[in-house]
């Protein structure tokens, strides 16, 4: 599926949360989309574009603003497509995709543990790989490695 | 056979040892002391010592044994350093588990959790002296000794699943639940595959039912009893396919996971012991025990130690076909084995119990002429 | 009663905790507990340089390093905008598939052991010694391997590689036959193995599980047929599929995508043969051109001319499908980099396929996942 197919079939459902759709090798492309849109878009990638296995979500802190993106693969296309949205630093959520792709679960626990993204709706929002009180989110540019003695000290205060 | 047994030699020794010191003793003394119950007495020690080395050296030697052939059955060599081809590593083993600090988990009951090993290892023991090993090397003819022994093989569920309990622990709560279910199940196959042999023998004494098989063992009209009572014993040594109250993968350790040291030692040993008594049981009731076969010649058979050769080579060879097993197949599942158990053990065990009743009945087997009159 | 089986527990095969919910010996529920062997890989990996992400590859999934290594450096070299040679790509695939039938035969060995079988657990250690032996003689190590490289591979193979491994490749092909007896012979086997853990085709895709789990269900997708990397479009193989979704038809899979492996592994070394070559691509930065990775803190300060760039990988390793993104922004490190294991996915379905077995069923049903807690955690 290529870049300008995808826009012709998702814009008429996302409207104007569908910010742009560019070409990514690897994938049918990378589809920017506002986080209004989240559901929709999940849904239309998965029953309409047959897009029904969630390989991956991440996060990624671009200190200004945080960028969460999903990879979905289709067995019809048997290719991969990109999705990506950005959220405000300051007000960092967006809708579940656990509804649309039960398999959103763990990767979004991870993500809201690493990056500080809220999921709403998520089922089960708990940390997935530090432990429930840890007060730190390590893939923050702001946690930084070689400052041992620091986060030491803060460990012990939690 | 020969007019040495193993009671006259420890007798003999019994009244030199004390006739030894009454001669440096004053009268009373020596008098007391060469008298016949106190000669008697000791000689019963020095049989029950003797016994107990040469049985614990074998429970050991049959751990050897099992490494040794489970090594070659996966193209490996075993314990090869202690000893002449690793000979003496359990030694080496028994000597570091004896040395290991006993620990207890603070919630676990200390009654039960020292008493359930050590129970355990003592009802084992016990059983060697209730087994005849070769014609005048038992502690005599006892009439019901195929009952005594079988009983007191089935305390061991009892004391296992105390010690399951009290080490507080719920991978040891299950295994011993397990381990109970599981000998209880097949404590009913293997005593009615024991009628079988009790109906064709005519007696509940291990020796007699011996030397009913001096014509021919009763392994071949009585397959199907020996099949249900050796699957029955795999079970009840809770060895592999068996093996689930102690099964690694999903229990830990089962009902042992708390123990080490000289407490794990005890279950280890109580085990091999219990393999060992296994084997001997097989042995006694299927393959003739002591007697040899018909074409060992006359001038073997007399040599002093013949029976106890031939007992030996029986034993350790069931004992292999028990390695062989646990080196080739995969671990049931509880509910399958209980399945198993009831639903197929039984009848079977039923059917050899018929199976027996007719051949005494007929009298006369092809192949094998004609049975000796039950009841000697 | 809950039950924590793990984190030390002869069923995990690694660090983390299943906790399971029990009624009698039946599983009424589970969870997953995981990050016990959490490294932060991926952050360590935003302060490392791009050739130093390799070693920690190894570390990612201490049994199939080099298929770790070969899904980040597809990602970093379309990162970074860079092409291996052919040669290098012949390497890659034959690494590969040696680490397919690596990590296969690991999980043989794990697996039997949790039925109960012994025996067939030392010969499968056995044979992967064989195929360790291989790693060692060209990567030089037997386990974290750091062989590839950003632009190719580090050293090219040495002489006499080829014939050592069709040798071995022989030998390990007709030990298949022998495994295949110890275990699908046995009733008991069966009794243990046919119809539990039993996970639909649906439920996979939903779930995101991947590899030999999701082709025992029936569903014909391997990413080396469907989106060919490496030179997967230049050799012959057949995609192993079973039907019946339990932990015998895991089993099956795994073992035909062991005689597949050694199908291609033997393609790989037909071509080597012939076509000799360099294996790291030449016209690479300074930084990055030296065969092995700088040690220094003083080369990474050279301004850099390269456009920056995301680059995405996915390969079919060999417990599934992995994923990673690579972003880089221009600078010396890559910016962020994410991983998706295969495994993650198919731990984190364990809710579906767990319940209603007994407790007994747990260790060949976790078996048959294949579970690799470094790369779950990374």
């Amino acid at each position: 599926m290529q870049p300008d197919v995808l826009r012709e079939r998702l814009g008429p459902i996302l409207g104007p949360r569908l910010l742009a759709v560019e070409p990514f090798a690897g994938t049918a492309g990378r589809v920017r989309f506002a986080r209004e849109g989240a559901l929709e878009l999940f849904r239309a990638v998965r029953d309409t574009l047959g897009y029904r296995h969630l390989a991956m979500v991440g996060a990624i802190d671009w200190v200004d603003h945080r960028e969460v993106f999903y990879v979905a693969w289709s067995d019809e296309e048997r290719d991969y497509l990109f999705l990506s949205t950005d959220l405000p630093a300051s007000d960092a959520h967006v809708e579940s995709a656990t509804p649309v792709w039960p398999a959103a679960n763990w990767h979004e626990r991870e993500a809201f543990e690493m990056v500080d993204v809220r999921f709403d709706h998520h089922p089960d929002l708990r940390h997935l790989l530090t432990p429930d009180e840890y007060a730190f989110h390590p893939l923050l540019r702001s946690f930084k490695l070689h400052e041992p003695e620091e986060l030491e000290v803060k460990t012990r205060n939690v | 056979m020969t007019g040495a047994t193993l009671y006259s030699v420890s007798a003999a020794l019994s009244a030199l040892l004390l006739g030894a010191v009454a001669s440096i003793l004053p009268a009373p003394v020596s008098g007391w002391l060469t008298s016949a119950d106190v000669v008697t007495g000791l000689a019963v020690l020095i049989f029950s010592a003797i016994l107990l080395v040469a049985s614990m050296i074998n429970t050991i030697m049959l751990i050897w044994f099992e490494r040794k052939m489970l090594g070659r059955f996966m193209d490996r060599r075993g314990a090869m350093h202690v000893g002449y081809a690793g000979l003496l590593q359990n030694f080496a083993d028994g000597l570091k588990l004896f040395r290991k600090n006993t620990f207890r988990p603070q919630e676990a009951d200390s009654l039960g959790f020292y008493a359930g090993p050590t129970a355990y290892m003592v009802t084992s023991m016990i059983l060697f002296g209730v087994l005849p090993i070769s014609t005048g090397w038992s502690s005599g003819a006892l009439p019901l000794s195929l009952l005594l022994a079988l009983a007191i093989f089935s305390f061991a569920p009892l004391f296992i699943f105390v010690s399951a309990w009290s080490s507080n622990n719920k991978y040891s709560l299950i295994g011993g639940m397990r381990s109970a279910a599981q000998m209880i199940a097949y404590e009913v196959p293997i005593l009615l595959a024991v009628v079988a042999v009790v109906i064709v023998s005519g007696s509940f004494d291990l020796n007699v039912i011996v030397n009913e098989q001096q014509n021919y063992w009763f392994w071949f009209p009585l397959l199907l009893a020996l099949i249900v009572f050796v699957a029955g014993m795999l079970a009840e040594m809770e060895r592999i396919p068996f093996d689930l109250p102690e099964a690694e993968a999903e229990l830990v350790e089962g009902w042992n996971t708390e123990y080490g040291g000289m407490l794990f030692a005890f279950f280890m040993l109580a085990d091999y012991v219990r393999a060992l008594i296994g084997s001997i049981l097989v042995v006694l009731l299927f393959l003739g025990g002591w007697t040899m076969p018909s074409w060992v010649p006359a001038a073997a058979t007399s040599f002093p130690l013949a029976g106890i050769f031939w007992f030996m080579i029986k034993t350790y060879a069931v004992f292999g076909l028990f390695v062989w097993i646990r080196a080739s197949l995969p671990r049931v599942r509880t509910d399958q084995l209980l399945r198993v158990g009831w639903n197929r053990m039984i009848p079977l065990a039923l059917l050899s119990i018929v199976l027996a009743a007719v051949l005494v009945t007929v009298r006369c087997l092809p192949f094998l002429g004609c049975v000796p009159p039950v009841g000697g | 009663m809950w039950i924590n089986m793990g984190p030390q527990h002869p069923m995990t095969h690694g660090l983390w905790n299943l906790r399971v919910r029990i009624e009698g010996e039946i599983i009424e529920e589970v969870d997953p507990e995981m990050g016990y062997l959490h490294r932060g890989i991926e952050k360590i990996s935003e302060d490392r340089h791009y050739n130093e992400v390799i070693t920690l590859m190894d570390r990612t999934c201490y049994v199939a390093g080099l298929a770790w290594e070969h899904l980040y450096i597809i990602a970093a070299e379309q990162a970074l905008h860079l092409e291996p040679p052919e040669r290098a790509q012949y390497i890659r695939t034959l690494s590969d598939e040696l680490q397919r039938i690596a990590s296969h035969l690991m999980w043989y060995a794990a697996f039997v052991q949790d039925i109960g079988l012994m025996t067939p657990f030392l010969y499968a250690m056995r044979d992967r010694d064989l195929v360790l032996d291989l790693f060692q003689s060209y990567t030089g190590a037997r386990m974290t391997y750091e062989y590839n490289r950003v632009g190719g591979v580090r050293n090219d193979l040495p002489t006499g590689f080829t014939d050592r491994t069709r040798k071995v490749m022989d030998w390990i092909y007709a030990r298949f036959v022998d495994y295949d007896h110890l275990c699908l012979d046995s009733d008991i086997f069966h009794r243990r193995c046919d119809g539990i853990g039993v996970l639909s085709a649906r439920d996979c895709v939903d779930w995101g599980v991947t590899g030999p789990m999701l082709r025992s269900a029936g569903v014909r997708r391997d990413l080396r047929k469907d989106r060919p990397y490496a030179a997967y479009d230049r050799v012959e193989f057949d995609v192993a599929v079973a039907d019946g979704a339990d932990v015998t038809a895991r089993y099956l899979v795994r073992m035909e995508e062991m005689r597949q492996a050694v199908r291609i592994v033997r393609q790989t070394l037909d071509w080597l043969d012939k076509n000799p070559g360099p294996v790291l691509a030449d016209r690479l930065p300074r930084w990055l051109g030296a065969p092995y990775a700088p040690v220094g803190r003083e080369g990474y300060l050279l301004k850099r001319n390269f456009p920056t760039g995301r680059g995405f990988s996915s390969v079919e390793e060999p417990h599934g499908e992995a994923q990673a993104y690579v972003v880089n922004t221009g600078g010396e490190h890559p910016y962020r980099v994410k991983f998706r294991s295969p495994v993650f996915a198919n731990i984190a379905a364990a809710q579906k396929y767990l319940p209603g077995y007994r407790v007994a069923d747990i260790p060949p049903i976790m078996g048959s996942v294949d579970i690799c807690v470094g790369e779950v955690d990374r």
